[in-house]
């Protein structure tokens, strides 16, 4: 019984910690808040759920705690009700170690930024709305969080708002997610109706669920976690600054829409056709991502691509029933990437603002740690035996093997597994190898303790957490037992085959000329032309027919031809031709009205 | 104050003389000035201009209004909320509307047909039908009790 409480109470702890920096200068006058109070702030609830974590990991304790209940109507009852389970109270440790990294790193990254106190309290906020979008035992609150994240995106993308691609790359985000939302208010409206409950835990049953409602939390999830079709704002938000894409784009707020079918995925797990089409839509993100990355040049951009590769992976283990599986590879994710972000952050700040790989070079000598753990991060994430991204990521590949599945979404997710080590390796070799193509008087200099101490930080949790977490943590359904050599060996064979892509790929670059422009070239490097089509047709069609239809039709036609000026015209019509019948003689008339007058009288 | 009537759009212009003022009151040249054709839809005067969007205007010069690229005086779209920078992009794209269009459609429905042929031929480890020892569930199969149950060998040596 003292372990559910120790639980319990830690974790509001953890909570009440983070909230501290916001709640405080709202009740007290002399209170300052600075980033480095929130990073300690951070710093310190990590270290408060690692308590939480322990005795999931000794006891497999788990609990749920309902506070306060909003007595909606009398039938439907909505609660606060945490829920701490196995997903929870790993991500808690885990999202807080990253978020403190990230923070620190920040302090040094917008450092000249005026209003750089307020930058780390969006963070913040943006932290505890994803915490609640954990936590949540209903989807009341999960909405709040999600609804939550979907805002604090918007702001942080558009942190630098003077800049008009930045504004439009936030409202690219805040309206893709808009329609995922759509998807996930159907599905709340569904299980409200149908269910009478927005709990979690009430909403299973061992019957088959309808799909609607599924394919509303997939589309959900599509529009949160960047699937293809609602995709494009992933890697335009990269126009916000490098700890917002770090924090929000890769390791914690894309992975809400996944999170959302982990935690649901008792409904999907009976309905085949919910499950299928998960599996499909994750191979097509994964492989169209992994081909949008090949040829990008912006750093970030290649890094973006990448989140959005490894998303439809998620996505497919959850098509194949496994979502604990898809948990592993969100925490172990979550690090590498983390990284991978601050190590391009900090090439970014010391090249003096130069994203364009074309322009870096020759940076492992500059750069020593920072290209270091840019290199364990690249390795994590191409799956190399024993670092992080190995034991998610083969995992997935062997159950996708042996499983029975759509032929395409395997060959899809296979290609594409070879294609992130080829994007991989062609980055290393641009910013890290070779003869450096940088202006020449760079101040290349990463002597700083808040640079290197989060990504060494980091590198550790790329290079340990895999292992730490699979030792830990038993699987709940039982894994592949056997298989025969060929199969157990496809993702590293896959992989090598990518490295051996790229090392030609660059090879002939090096000694061949290519033509400047080909059809395949041209496809990948524009993101499957999918942006100007889909941006320009339909909003160019919205907005002149919302024009049109305002002023044109309802102005125009509605309120003055069916009002004042069509009146006018009818009646200016039925009075010309009134007027033609005129003759005016009124004698004529008078004398007709007697003579008729007469007539009666003498009749009767 | 408000603007006074003269400034104020008017209506169609009728006459080239009604046409040449149109265009010094909208500060245009008389060539370039071409008003909506007049088909009930209450545009008046008001100038015809291109469909650009301020995305196909020069970045670095000085103008006047930097974040609608913009000089003061200049004429404004009818449109001009769809063609700020934060909106419709009309600038010309590297491969032609066509070839995209064409490019995208082929990879959607080569995409949605293999995975239509992936439903229906799916990859799986290869099994066997189950087998049972001793007589292979025969009496359970719906096999006579009275006679004997044949001989069933599921292996060759």
């Amino acid at each position: 019984m003292e372990t559910t409480l120790l639980l319990n109470t830690s974790m509001l702890l953890t909570l009440m910690i983070i909230l501290t920096p916001i709640l405080l200068p709202l009740l007290s006058k002399s209170f300052k808040n600075s980033p480095a109070l929130i990073t300690k702030t951070v710093k310190t609830a990590f270290l408060t759920s690692l308590a939480p974590m322990t005795i999931f990991m000794h006891s497999n304790a788990e609990s749920i705690i309902s506070h306060w209940e909003w007595k909606f109507i009398m039938n439907f009852k909505i609660p606060i009700s945490l829920k701490m389970d196995q997903y929870s109270m790993m991500f808690f440790p885990i999202a807080l170690f990253v978020t403190w990294s990230i923070l620190q790193f920040a302090t040094w990254y917008m450092a000249s930024e005026p209003y750089v106190t307020k930058f780390f309290s969006y963070l913040l906020m943006f932290l505890i709305a994803m915490l609640t979008l954990t936590i949540a035992n209903n989807m009341f609150l999960l909405f709040i969080g999600w609804e939550g994240v979907g805002i604090m995106s918007f702001l942080l993308i558009g942190w630098w708002q003077g800049r008009a691609e930045a504004n439009t790359a936030a409202l690219q985000a805040v309206l893709y997610n808009r329609i995922g939302d759509i998807g996930l208010i159907l599905s709340m409206a569904w299980l409200a109706s149908t269910t009478n409950t927005w709990e979690i835990q009430q909403t299973f049953s061992t019957t088959q669920t309808p799909t609607l409602p599924l394919l509303g939390l997939i589309l959900a999830a599509t529009g949160k976690s960047a699937q293809f079709g609602l995709h494009p704002w992933l890697p335009a938000a990269m126009e916000g600054p490098t700890p917002v894409s770090a924090l929000l784009h890769s390791s914690t707020m894309v992975v809400a829409g996944i999170f959302l079918l982990i935690r649901t995925h008792p409904m999907l797990t009976n309905n085949q056709t919910a499950l299928t089409t998960c599996l499909c839509l994750g191979a097509l993100s994964t492989l169209f991502a992994a081909t949008c990355a090949l040829t990008q040049n912006d750093i970030k951009k290649i890094i973006a691509f990448s989140t959005s590769s490894q998303l439809g992976l998620m996505m497919v283990t959850i098509g194949l029933n496994l979502p604990q599986l898809a948990f592993l590879h969100i925490s172990t994710h979550a690090f590498f990437k983390a990284m991978l972000f601050l190590c391009s952050g900090s090439i970014i700040h010391n090249l003096n603002g130069e994203q364009d790989i074309r322009k870096m070079g020759g940076l492992q000598k500059m750069l020593p740690t920072t290209t270091s753990c840019l290199t364990i991060g690249n390795l994590a994430l191409m799956g190399t035996p024993f670092l992080a991204g190995f034991y998610s990521k083969d995992l997935i590949i062997e159950n996708l093997n042996i499983s029975y599945l759509n032929t395409w979404a395997l060959t899809l997710t296979l290609l594409a597994t070879s294609f992130t080590a080829t994007y991989t390796l062609r980055m290393t070799l641009m910013v890290q190898t070779g003869f450096t193509r940088m202006t020449a008087l760079t101040p290349v200099n990463e002597n700083n303790k808040t640079i290197t101490n989060p990504i060494t930080r980091l590198a550790l949790g790329s290079i340990t957490a895999g292992l730490l977490i699979t030792s830990y943590i038993p699987p709940t359904k039982t894994p592949p037992m056997t298989m025969p050599t060929l199969t157990k060996t496809a993702a590293i064979i896959v992989t090598i085959l990518g490295i051996l892509l790229a090392l030609e790929l660059s090879n002939t670059t090096h000694t061949l000329t290519q033509p400047k422009q080909n059809t395949i070239m041209n496809f990948s490097s524009t993101l499957g032309y999918f942006n100007p089509l889909t941006h320009r047709l339909s909003s160019t069609n919205l907005l002149y027919s919302g024009q049109k239809l305002a002023s044109h039709l309802i102005d125009l036609s509605w309120y003055k031809k069916m009002g004042p000026e069509g009146l006018a015209d009818l009646q200016t019509m039925a009075s010309k031709t009134s007027t033609t019948l005129h003759t005016g003689l009124i004698k004529t008339y008078l004398s007709s009205f007697a003579l008729s007058i007469l007539i009666i009288i003498l009749s009767t | 104050s408000e603007m006074s009537k003269d400034l104020m759009p008017g209506p169609y212009p009728r006459t080239p003389e009604e046409r040449a003022a149109a265009a010094k009151k909208y500060n245009m040249r008389v060539e370039d000035y071409e008003p909506y054709p007049d088909d009930g839809f209450g545009y008046g005067d008001y100038p015809m201009l291109p469909n650009k969007s301020a995305h196909e205007r020069d970045p670095w010069y000085q103008w006047d209004q930097p974040d609608v690229r913009r000089n003061w005086g200049e004429p404004m779209h009818w449109d001009f909320d769809m063609y700020i920078r934060n909106r419709v992009d009309t600038s010309p794209t590297p491969v032609p509307w066509h070839t995209m269009r064409k490019h995208f459609l082929v990879f959607l429905s080569t995409m949605l047909i293999m995975f239509a042929l992936g439903e229906f031929y799916p990859s799986y480890r290869p099994v066997g039908p189950k087998q049972y020892p001793f007589n292979d569930l025969y009496l359970e199969k719906g096999g006579d009790p009275n006679k004997e149950p044949p001989v069933v060998t599921h292996y060759e040596i």
